[in-house]
């Protein structure tokens, strides 16, 4: 084959070699959709993959977390409004339902932070078990569990006990920076799943959205 | 859903590397779906120091080629022998360049290969490819010209 005809053959491979065809870009979402999206409530996978449903879970989360975020408005609280105690005064000019909103909206802001640091930790037992950044974030977030925990935030029983097993984890996180192997990431995961955080966390973004 | 605009955004031209690089439909749709569950997993885990679609077009790559590794050791794929022949063919025996051009393709290398479709038949640059493949520039460049070598000698037997 001469040189000039080689040429031709080059130029005309993408309409010579495995031309693809038009992609069913519905049906292929459909099965992301379902699969990570939607993950089965009872896959018994825990055997094969035991930290698997957990970041699925989580995945869930995170994506419910990135849509509150996006949906609050430009005079939701800042993070500062956590800090500073609500003293009587503020409370009697404030109506009781403001304060109450603005920490239902800040907590519902803590729990997608916290759920996107869980769901970015390495698998037990991958070789990179984390860096600094984990550490760092869950010790800004243990700032922000111990403050809800003494906001009227945790006056609900059922997210203050998930504040206290968050505290738990993110102090464990935190520690990596120091003392990082791998049995202490193996242990995170384990309090992770034995607490059934992750879906815990689920229901509380849920709760805490539809203002319950 | 800020999860299906990054789909569409993306998936095209995700769809077409893998079939261009798996030559099969199914094959190329089951890899999308399989890079793109495997993105929103670890989307957490992109720490932004490359291009989003950098990232997304390194998860197909590697889920396509796992598959076909796959195929090999499972003797799905065609047979080395069989592509071989491609070599030693008389240019009377298959008069069909377009066949002719396919087997060369399949018969290279699985580097040089993705090199060559991916800078010759689906416009990557150079630049794109390297960091895609996690290369050198420079590699990404000399495999092309051994690709382009090998299939030249492949098909200097063949006569219009």
């Amino acid at each position: 084959m001469e040189e000039n005809r080689f040429d031709d053959v080059l130029r005309g491979l993408p309409r010579t070699f495995n031309d693809p065809p038009t992609p069913p870009l519905d049906e292929m979402w459909a099965v992301i959709e379902d699969k990570h999206f939607n993950p089965p409530a009872s896959a018994p996978q825990w055997s094969r993959s035991r930290s698997l449903l957990p970041w699925l879970a989580a995945a869930a989360t995170l994506v419910i977390g990135i849509g509150i975020g996006r949906n609050l408005s430009v005079d939701a609280p800042t993070p500062q409004a956590i800090s500073q105690p609500v003293s009587p005064t503020t409370a009697t000019s404030a109506s009781q339902s403001e304060v109450v909103d603005a920490y239902r909206d800040e907590t519902t802001q803590y729990l997608g932070q916290t759920a996107a640091l869980l769901i970015s930790l390495p698998a037990a037992g991958a070789p990179d078990l984390s860096d600094a950044r984990f550490a760092g974030t869950a010790s800004d977030l243990l700032v922000t569990t111990r403050l809800l925990m003494d906001s009227p935030a945790a006056q609900d029983p059922k997210l203050r006990g998930l504040l206290e097993d968050l505290e738990l984890v993110l102090v464990q996180i935190a520690r990596l920076r120091v003392e990082r192997n791998k049995s202490d990431l193996d242990l995170i995961h384990q309090t992770v799943e034995q607490g059934d955080v992750m879906s815990r966390l689920n229901t509380a973004v849920v709760t805490n959205q539809s203002g319950e | 859903m800020a999860g299906r605009a990054l789909y569409d955004t993306h998936a095209p031209r995700v769809y077409s590397l893998a079939y261009r690089l798996s030559g099969d439909a199914e094959k190329a749709r089951e890899a999308t779906q399989d890079t793109f569950i495997r993105a929103f997993s670890r989307l957490s885990q992109f720490r932004g120091d490359a291009a989003f679609s950098t990232w997304l077009h390194r998860i197909v790559v590697s889920v396509v080629s796992n598959s076909r590794r796959t195929d090999v050791r499972f003797g799905r794929e065609v047979a080395l022998d069989e592509a071989q022949s491609i070599a030693v063919m008389a240019p009377e025996s298959d008069p069909d360049l377009k066949e002719c051009i396919a087997r060369s393709v399949e018969r290279l290398s699985d580097a040089y290969r993705t090199t060559l479709i991916m800078h010759d038949i689906e416009g990557y640059t150079h630049a794109e490819i390297a960091e895609i493949l996690g290369v050198p520039e420079g590699t990404s460049k000399s495999r092309l010209s051994a690709a382009r070598a090998q299939m030249r000698q492949d098909l200097a037997a063949f006569r219009e």
